[in-house]
């Protein structure tokens, strides 16, 4: 018998029963994750696929009503607004905040003593950034008598109530997105600690100083990396919701300068008993996302560099 | 994210349930066996405290009934009710608000409690009292308190800045305005004179019935003209361009912040509107002598501004299966003297005349002074109630008032959106 045959013959005896006697096991393993799948996440997703072709005020039976909740959505100024809203907070937060966590990412990359602690540091307000006791706080450092002003006080600088002014609001929000980068800074960490030195060293010798390397050996080298979090970043932001529920009190205010999309869903589905229609801007905001996304698919080809 | 699953999760829900909802009923028999019954409510600790007592009260009387309270804050309870309401597990016993009111009763939410006389009473009730609680005839609710809306004035800064105070028998909108604005001026805007108003339904209501109209017709319809509305916001935005309001953002800030954290509660403003039952939190807060005056214009007014307003209202779940324990617990709450003597007008000056006269003498002074101002306020016809769909009124009349504040609309053009978009609410129910 020859080896390859030899070889066969192993691998066709792993493929009996051992291995199916595996597979139902890890079948029992997952069985708890499927409950949760199909009871907790696909049964409510096509319950509101089909809501959302519904009139429903929560406490009647819904009402088939046709595709009058898409048609409705055209005249919809709130809607209008809450779009305006969201896309500005992502294409502005978005960016920002991934150019933050490259930046610090590469500090850190550098060797820093008690790097374990300044990692940790950085990271830290990406677990607490859409927590509620963060949005309370971001209440209390820009309101009118918050640290903020304080701050601007010393220096003379006359402050104003940040958060209850709609031209500066949102910005408030923008300004607390992009401070949790800390876990697209850890991604950055590790995809700069898989750039070999090599490459470095060859760049250094053929005379690249340092923006050179970041921008001819970082930079696509990382290209990966970056489109992971832009798409993960832009799906995450679109989706945010509890920093504008609580700085603006659930209203989206001031003047709906705050609405995210979530944010208008949710009235229109709790605040209104209108979840027919909350249910179809809920699917609306699929469409968006997956929009965004396949774009975003797209537009790698053209950018992002895979070195294999 | 972990919200929007929720509202997955709560859709899904709804649309097993809703299916199978129908009159459980649960007849007027009381039962024999053990029997617990679920009541909600809003409100602060306080409140809190002494509804407990209230249901331990009771249940020394019924041992065989337990009540289990779930009661939040004002935000969020009304999300949460609706969500319990559509998963068809309501709680029996339900505090409810005026601007709720006809939205869950029109739905068929609500019990008509005229079907639990036997174990409910109401002969201690002004009928124009029980009035305010019915929607097409029916009374879906029993009014627990009145309340009525109010000019409170911090006499203690008006004398730290000399200012003399006004007579409310006969005072205006502009003295409102020129008083307001000697104290921002005497303060140094340290202290401004008005607490602008204007993110609730009670000043946008007592302005329209002294201009002789009102929000809504008969038919729930939208009947404020434009000018009137758009008149109110030139008042406000005269009001903080004068200095006699603080800026916009303060202003916004402090509406939308707790009663503790506002002008009045703070001292930072002399007169601020609210409802008369507030003065005692109000008193505690700011720790200076409070005074309520009835609101400016009233003398010169087209028909009276003022206006009882239920406080609150006690309902029954329609799908209750102890529709009978329900109506014999809110008769406690209603009738019993006992537990009026532990509420005292925490939920409003009591609606049951009887009751209100019973503990009147173990009123705090500022109470007292809430009792004697709904007693000798005139007032006209009580609004209609809060139409089906308009329950968010609050809120586009919030938003309203800030585009106005912030220069981002004319009065004009706010009263013109506002008008139709609260209307399309209404039609949208």
């Amino acid at each position: 018998m020859s080896a390859l045959g030899e070889l066969r013959s192993i691998r066709g005896s792993t493929r009996g029963s051992p291995r199916k006697r595996d597979n139902r096991a890890a079948l029992v393993f997952l069985l708890p994750w499927f409950g949760g799948l199909f009871l907790i996440t696909l049964g409510p997703v096509a319950a509101s696929l089909v809501l959302g072709f519904t009139d429903y005020n929560l406490i009647q039976p819904p009402e088939f009503n046709g595709v009058d909740n898409f048609t409705r959505m055209l005249s919809d100024e709130r809607l209008h607004n809450a779009l305006r809203v969201t896309f500005v907070y992502v294409v502005v937060s978005v960016p920002v905040q991934l150019a933050c966590a490259l930046g610090l990412a590469m500090l850190l990359d550098r060797g820093l003593r008690g790097m374990a602690f300044y990692r940790s540091a950085f990271y830290l307000p990406s677990l607490l950034g859409s927590s509620v006791a963060i949005a309370v706080l971001w209440r209390q450092v820009f309101g009118a008598d918050g640290l903020v002003n304080q701050l601007l006080d010393l220096v003379g600088v006359q402050g104003r109530g940040w958060i209850s002014d709609p031209s500066t609001a949102l910005s408030t929000l923008i300004v607390l997105n992009v401070w949790t980068f800390g876990a697209p800074m850890i991604i950055f960490l590790a995809g700069l600690r898989q750039i070999p030195v090599m490459y470095y060293e060859a760049a250094a010798i053929d005379g690249a100083g340092r923006w050179k390397q970041f921008w001819r050996v970082t930079l696509p080298l990382l290209s990966p990396i970056i489109f992971f979090n832009l798409v993960l970043q832009i799906i995450h932001a679109f989706q945010s919701f509890t920093q504008a529920f609580v700085v603006s009190g659930g209203s989206g205010g001031p003047s709906d300068s705050t609405l995210f999309y979530t944010l208008y869903l949710y009235q229109r589905g709790f605040n209104n008993f209108d979840m027919g229609y909350a249910s179809a801007l809920a699917w609306l905001l699929l469409v968006i996302i997956a929009a965004f996304t396949a774009v975003n698919f797209w537009a790698a080809k053209y950018w992002v560099f895979y070195d294999d | 994210m972990r919200k929007l699953g929720a509202i997955f999760l709560a859709t899904a829900l709804t649309l097993g349930l809703a299916a199978c909802g129908g009159d459980s009923g649960g007849g007027q028999e009381l039962s024999d066996g053990p029997v617990t019954l679920r009541f909600t409510w809003w409100g602060s600790d306080a409140r809190h405290q002494r509804t407990q007592q209230v249901i331990d009260l009771f249940q020394k009387e019924h041992p065989n009934i337990t009540v289990k309270g779930e009661f939040k804050d004002w935000n969020g309870y009304w999300e949460s009710l609706a969500t319990t309401v559509a998963a068809n597990d309501a709680p029996d016993v339900i505090q409810v608000d005026e601007l709720y009111l006809a939205s869950y009763a029109e739905r068929g939410a609500l019990l008509d409690l005229g079907t639990a006389t036997k174990h409910l009473k109401t002969a201690d009730f002004d009928a124009e009292a029980l009035a305010t609680g019915q929607v097409d005839g029916k009374q879906y609710a029993l009014p627990v308190g009145l309340a009525a809306y109010s000019m409170v004035v911090n006499t203690d800064l008006l004398a730290r800045y000399k200012v003399t105070p006004p007579d409310d028998g006969s005072w205006t909108w502009d003295d409102l305005k020129r008083i307001g604005e000697q104290i921002s001026t005497a303060s140094g805007g340290k202290v401004t004179g008005v607490q602008a108003f204007g993110f609730d339904a009670g000043s946008l209501n007592v302005w329209a019935r002294q201009n002789g109209t009102s929000l809504y017709d008969d038919k729930g319809n939208v009947a404020i003209p434009p000018a009137v509305l758009a008149g109110f916001w030139s008042y406000l935005l005269d009001l903080t361009k004068s200095g006699a309001a603080p800026e916009a953002s303060v202003t916004i800030e402090r509406a939308s912040a707790s009663l503790d954290q506002s002008g009045t509660a703070t001292n930072a403003s002399a007169f601020g509107t609210w409802w008369n039952t507030q003065l005692t939190s109000l008193s505690a807060a700011s720790g200076a002598k409070l005074r309520l005056l009835k609101m400016p214009g009233e003398a010169g007014a087209r028909s009276p501004g003022a206006y009882y307003k239920p406080s609150m209202f006690w309902s029954v779940s329609s799908r209750s299966k102890h529709q009978a324990e329900a109506a014999l617990f809110v008769d406690f709450l209603a009738n019993d003297e006992a537990a009026a003597n532990v509420l005292l007008t925490d939920r409003g000056v009591p609606a049951n005349t009887k009751i209100r006269a019973a503990i009147t003498p173990r009123l705090a002074d500022t109470d007292k002074a809430a009792v004697a101002y709904l007693d000798t306020l005139e007032v006209g016809q009580a609004p209609r109630v809060t139409p089906n769909g308009a329950s968010g009124i609050e809120a586009i009349l919030k938003r309203h008032t800030e585009e106005v504040l912030f220069g981002r609309a004319t009065p004009d053009q706010a009263a013109a959106a506002f008008i139709k978009e609260l209307q399309a609410e209404i039609d949208g129910a």
